[in-house]
């Protein structure tokens, strides 16, 4: 089925609901909708299989307009349709929820909420989501309005991390927000009923930084190098998807050999990526030989990305209009002798992580999600993949160089730990090949096309194949030398809902792996969170949680 | 005589300052940054840098830890834990702020979210520039930090001075 196809029939499945439509670039249809309407819209696109609610972008058209937009994007292969809807800016504008329909838009209803002040009827938890709880009431960042002076934090009886105790014959186990396994905080709540746990609830929002109000404050190149900083993991990522989506909108077509570079650099962050996340995992499981072998090997890739970059975390390769290295004799000749040594290494890790029995107690039938759960939960990326759902950006609308140059898919039907481990590993070797057909065959073509400094008025929807799943931008310019709103929705905000639903029922020695095992990450996130809670407490850090886990393991 | 008290002082002090030098654990704590700094000091810990071999340790525990690793600048969610974190810690303890955002707030410098960077929070004993700094430079940070201790005084940078980000 193409594009048009699937446009045309979320065309014909909002029918009745559609008040007008637009359709601002060829794979996009924009209908505006009553919000009155909406619950039953999404029920329409759902029941027509009209693709996944993506991202919630809530966008705010300023003083004069008298009105903001709710906007929900559908992503179905390539076609993104957004079912628009205008609230009043004046009184307490109010929307309904759809998280009943789809589990993971109580994230995106809840940063609509507490950013833009739009109360969403029915959403399961209303609380703060990124905001710190210091945070004033009826102060929102994402209003055009919105000055930080009236930011102050005021003092309020904050829900305290509970310390220790247990409540009835229930126990809370919080973990973080500083735990050492994650390097990142984040804090969990899970609740215990003996070793099964009952309950997952999580509090983001250690991290969250306000970088989509900060773009609007800086012009279009400055977004660039304050974008790549979302993330330190896949910051390449994050460029890129700017990078494209500014480049639409300037309508500036870059040469064959750039777009070839940023996919050769997005290979080798992946590399970097997976391989972080193997020894993470490892460690997790208390298995720190392979830890230490993987972030040794690792090595080899970070040395390469600074021969070409010049940086071995953010890169800074591309720039608007293309990418700012080449990639000559040298560097081929450096990248084909890393890519022999770490073929090698990965067969090794993948026999490794599929035969040792020790190994394999601790992923075999862990946290096992079907494909159905995969859909209902809107996994993305290796998590989705690793349930033999097929969900990947590169395939289903391929962006710059992956046109030309396309990767085979790794998917397996397991769903469990160690599934997630097989698809990671593989996904390692295809990316090794691509990464040498694209050495091999490099077009020819300038680096860098001149860019204009302002970027006439529009909107544009950018999406990226990330190492951790899909990431969303939404970008809208009002022909400024800086944007009007970017909206960002990182891949591991959908994969919590799964981490958080699975976790019901499972041991909770078994956490600290599953957590992992969907390599969050943080800073992209908190940029958000939360599922369920049930009372009583009792104090265990990450630290010892981990150290439970190998203990309960060993002890079998 | 040999049982004086200020030779028994001398004696102890001694040794408290050699086990110190010789096994500086550390904790780390990350108040808002992008992660780069993070898996850098993580790769610094692993094989290849191997910063073990100064017998410093990654503890889990703000109790076990001498020195405290700060990355990101610091958000106002993440405050309070920071310090937290901060005062748990036995004394002697140091603070090592690692990258541009802990040392100025860097690129998320007025950020509606970030409070400022480690300095306006905690009182910082060693910066280490980059970002992210090369596992180079945080070795060599600590090694830096590791030396004051060794003369028993505890080191006075001088913030870099920074551009006025807003």
């Amino acid at each position: 089925m193409n594009t048009e196809a699937r446009l045309q029939r979320a065309k014909d499945a909002l029918a009745p609901f559609t008040r007008e439509t637009f359709a601002p670039e060829t794979n996009r249809l924009d209908v505006v909708i009553d919000a009155g309407d909406l619950t039953k819209a999404t029920a329409a696109m759902l029941a027509a299989d009209c693709g996944y609610l993506s991202a919630i972008t809530g966008l705010d058209l300023g003083v004069e307009a008298g009105y903001m937009e709710a906007l929900y994007h559908f992503c179905d292969a390539a076609a993104v349709t957004s079912l628009r809807v205008r609230l009043s800016r004046e009184g307490q504008p109010e929307i309904d929820s759809v998280a009943d329909q789809v589990p993971v838009a109580s994230f995106y209803e809840r940063e609509l909420s507490e950013m833009l002040g739009v109360t969403v009827v029915g959403t399961p938890d209303p609380t703060h989501l990124f905001l710190p709880d210091d945070w004033p009431d009826g102060v929102f960042p994402n209003r055009r309005d919105f000055k930080i002076e009236d930011a102050a934090p005021v003092e309020r009886d904050v829900p305290k991390i509970p310390e220790q105790g247990r409540m009835g014959n229930k126990f809370i186990v919080p973990i973080g927000p500083q735990h050492p396994a994650l390097k990142e905080p984040g804090h969990f709540e899970f609740a215990v009923d003996g070793e099964i746990i009952t309950g997952a609830r999580m509090r983001l929002g250690y991290v969250h930084r306000g970088i989509e109000k900060a773009t609007e404050q800086r012009n279009w190149i400055q977004n660039l190098y304050l974008l790549e900083r979302i993330c330190g993991i896949c910051s390449h990522t994050h460029t890129s998807a700017y990078a494209m989506g500014v480049e639409k909108l300037a309508q500036v077509e870059v040469s064959p050999r750039a777009l070839a570079i940023r996919e050769l650099i997005a290979g080798m962050e992946r590399i970097h990526s997976h391989l972080l996340w193997l020894g993470v995992v490892a460690h997790e499981a208390g298995f720190d030989t392979l830890f230490m072998y993987s972030w040794r090997d690792r090595e080899t890739i970070m040395n390469l990305l600074e021969e070409i970059t010049g940086n071995r975390v953010n890169y800074s390769i591309s720039v608007l209009g293309g990418v700012k290295q080449d990639i000559g004799p040298a560097e081929s000749k450096s990248i084909h002798k890393a890519m022999d040594y770490l073929e090698e290494r990965i067969r090794y890790y993948l026999d490794i992580v599929s035969t040792d029995a020790m190994f394999l107690q601790r992923t075999r039938g862990i946290g096992t999600m079907t494909r159905d759960e995969a859909i209902l939960y809107g996994a993305l990326g290796p998590t989705a993949r690793a349930s033999g759902l097929v969900r990947d950006v590169r395939l289903d609308s391929p962006y710059g160089a992956y046109k030309h140059f396309p990767i085979s898919i790794v998917t397996d039907e397991r769903g469990d730990l160690e599934a997630k481990f097989a698809v990671r590993l593989k996904e390692l070797l295809v990316t090794c090949f691509t990464i040498r057909t694209l050495v091999d065959n490099l077009p020819a073509g300038d680096l860098t096309v001149r860019f204009p400094r302002k970027v006439p008025a529009g909107e544009t929807v950018s999406r990226v194949e990330a190492p951790r799943g899909e990431a969303f931008y939404f970008i809208k310019s009002e022909g400024g030398e800086s944007p009007t709103r970017i909206k960002i929705r990182t891949p591991s905000l959908c994969n919590w809902t799964s981490v958080l639903n699975k976790a019901v029922g499972h041991q909770l020695a078994d956490m600290p792996m599953m957590i992992s095992g969907m390599d969050p990450c943080f800073s992209c996130n908190d940029r958000m969170v939360t599922v369920r809670r049930k009372n009583g407490s009792q104090t265990m850090s990450w630290f010892d949680l981990r150290a439970y886990g190998i203990e309960k393991y060993k002890s079998r | 005589m040999i049982t004086t008290p200020n030779f028994i002082n001398k004696v102890v002090t001694g040794i408290t300052t050699w086990a110190r030098v010789n096994s500086p654990w550390i904790i780390h704590f990350n108040s808002g940054s992008c992660n780069g700094c993070d898996i850098e000091i993580l790769a610094t810990l692993t094989p290849y840098y191997d910063i073990e071999r100064f017998g410093i340790k990654l503890k889990g525990s703000p109790r076990h830890a001498d020195i405290l690793v700060c990355t990101g600048p610091v958000t106002r969610q993440a405050r309070e834990r920071l310090l937290r974190v901060y005062e748990q810690m036995p004394e002697p303890k140091f603070v090592v702020a690692v990258g541009s955002c802990g040392i100025s707030g860097g690129t998320f410098a007025g950020c509606y979210n970030v409070v400022g960077h480690i300095d306006e929070v905690l009182p910082v004993d060693a910066y280490i520039p980059g970002c992210p700094p090369r596992p180079e430079a945080i070795i060599d940070g600590v090694v830096k930090l590791l030396n004051h201790l060794k003369e028993g005084t505890r080191p006075q940078p001088i913030r870099p001075e920074i551009g006025d980000h807003a």
